[in-house]
């Protein structure tokens, strides 16, 4: 397996730690206490809710876990854990969702892409690069927590309208998503 | 389109409600702006960060799933061991001016160590009266020497250091998840000091233990 030095399942930009860095895994429960919150966090970027990453990061720690002959090197069990996770998020968008083609291409994606940690400068990129009716929608949803009826009075539409623009400006990021931060 | 439109807007809602979105046959598009939705959900800040709930939930399951951690739990590793020289390292941060950190000792039901901090030439201080913490509350305190944070866990007080162990952060009570909050890398230890989840590198060490006692309504800690 081609190994990549991941950084992603800790922090982006560490602090100098007294603490020695780990060479290998010795046991499950130090791959589970290096990377619980990191591999939560990849895949709650691609599902949006707490009740899905829960499970799916348990799924993906448990497959990686059965799956793995330990002790093993830090940056071999991490890549196996992102490559896992892939697998892992593109079988719920084909469950649940039927979503073949998003699923095959989520699958598609190198791991460096799928294991960046910072949802929240990324969604900072992707709205930035809206046109303004649509960034203005998302933010007011997203970011200000408004119901569609309080963005749309907000906007001075109605709130069918509200749920079109919504639709659209989604469409919109998904596409900028994949063309420009992909 | 306005189906679409509604499908997606009833997912987001949802997603912003912090629920499980209902589970449905979506089109090409709209599965598209579903993870378009899921990704602006993630970009909310603190939104991704789990509970500690739901990280102690995932350790049971894959604990039995395992079936290890009984043999896991009774192991004095490499790792734990420089969890507690970590410890040792904390005494220092918090500026106790300790001559020794002595006697590290196994938590039941956990795997790390946690020290607990015993100065020499150190005497019982009342540091706050006991009706100042009612039980489920922790309340931060400030000597001297040191900085503890007090439990009051149903009657039962503890004290453990008020620091975190990493770059010495002054931790703040979140009383409701029973956990010590470090504001500065998202890392939050329990009430008896273990970590439960960080954003760094390698594991920063438990929290060292204070000695504490009550006498005569006061919550007392044997510190310099």
């Amino acid at each position: 397996m081609a190994v990549t030095e991941l950084r992603v399942l800790g922090d982006p930009d560490p602090e100098p730690s007294g603490e020695p860095k780990l060479a290998n895994y010795p046991d499950w429960e130090s791959v589970y206490q290096d990377n619980v919150v990191g591999i939560y966090q990849l895949v709650f970027r691609r599902v949006g809710n707490a009740a899905d990453a829960e499970d799916l990061a348990e799924e993906v720690l448990m497959q990686t876990l059965k799956t793995l002959r330990l002790p093993a090197p830090v940056p071999t069990v991490r890549a196996y854990l992102v490559k896992t996770a892939r697998t892992v998020m593109a079988d719920h968008w084909r469950r649940h969702y039927a979503a073949r083609d998003a699923a095959n291409e989520l699958e598609q994606l190198p791991i460096e892409i799928i294991a960046n940690p910072d949802a929240v400068d990324r969604a900072q990129r992707l709205l930035g690069l809206l046109p303004d009716h649509f960034r203005n929608i998302l933010e007011l949803r997203f970011l200000r927590g408004y119901s569609v009826r309080e963005a749309a009075n907000e906007l001075g539409v109605t709130e069918s309208n509200a749920r079109v623009l919504q639709f659209r400006a989604l469409r919109k990021a998904a596409e900028l998503e994949r063309e420009v931060l992909r | 389109m306005k189906e679409s439109a509604d499908r997606v807007a009833r997912f987001v809602d949802e997603l912003l409600r912090g629920r499980r979105p209902h589970r449905f046959e979506a089109t090409q598009e709209e599965a598209e702006a579903m993870q378009a939705a899921a990704s602006l959900s993630a970009g909310r800040v603190g939104a991704d960060v789990p509970d500690n709930a739901a990280l102690e939930r995932i350790h049971q399951r894959i604990a039995e799933a395992l079936d290890e951690s009984s043999v896991v739990d009774r192991r004095f590793s490499r790792r734990a061991w420089l969890r507690t020289a970590g410890a040792a390292a904390a005494a220092v941060v918090v500026g106790v001016g300790l001559d020794e950190v002595i006697r590290s000792r196994q938590e039941s039901g956990g795997s790390g160590n946690t020290a607990t901090l015993l100065p020499d030439n150190g005497s019982w201080r009342p540091v706050a009266a006991v009706t100042q913490i009612p039980a489920g509350h922790a309340m931060p305190v400030s000597t001297a020497t040191l900085d503890a944070v007090i439990i009051n866990d149903g009657g039962t007080f503890t004290a453990v250091s008020g620091v975190c162990t990493h770059l010495g952060c002054k931790l703040q009570p979140d009383d409701a998840n029973r956990k010590l909050d470090c504001p500065c890398h998202q890392t939050a230890f329990s009430w008896s000091g273990k970590v439960l989840y960080y954003r760094l590198q390698a594991a920063p060490a438990n929290l060292p233990r204070i000695p504490s006692r009550v006498n005569n309504g006061q919550v007392e800690l044997y510190i310099v």
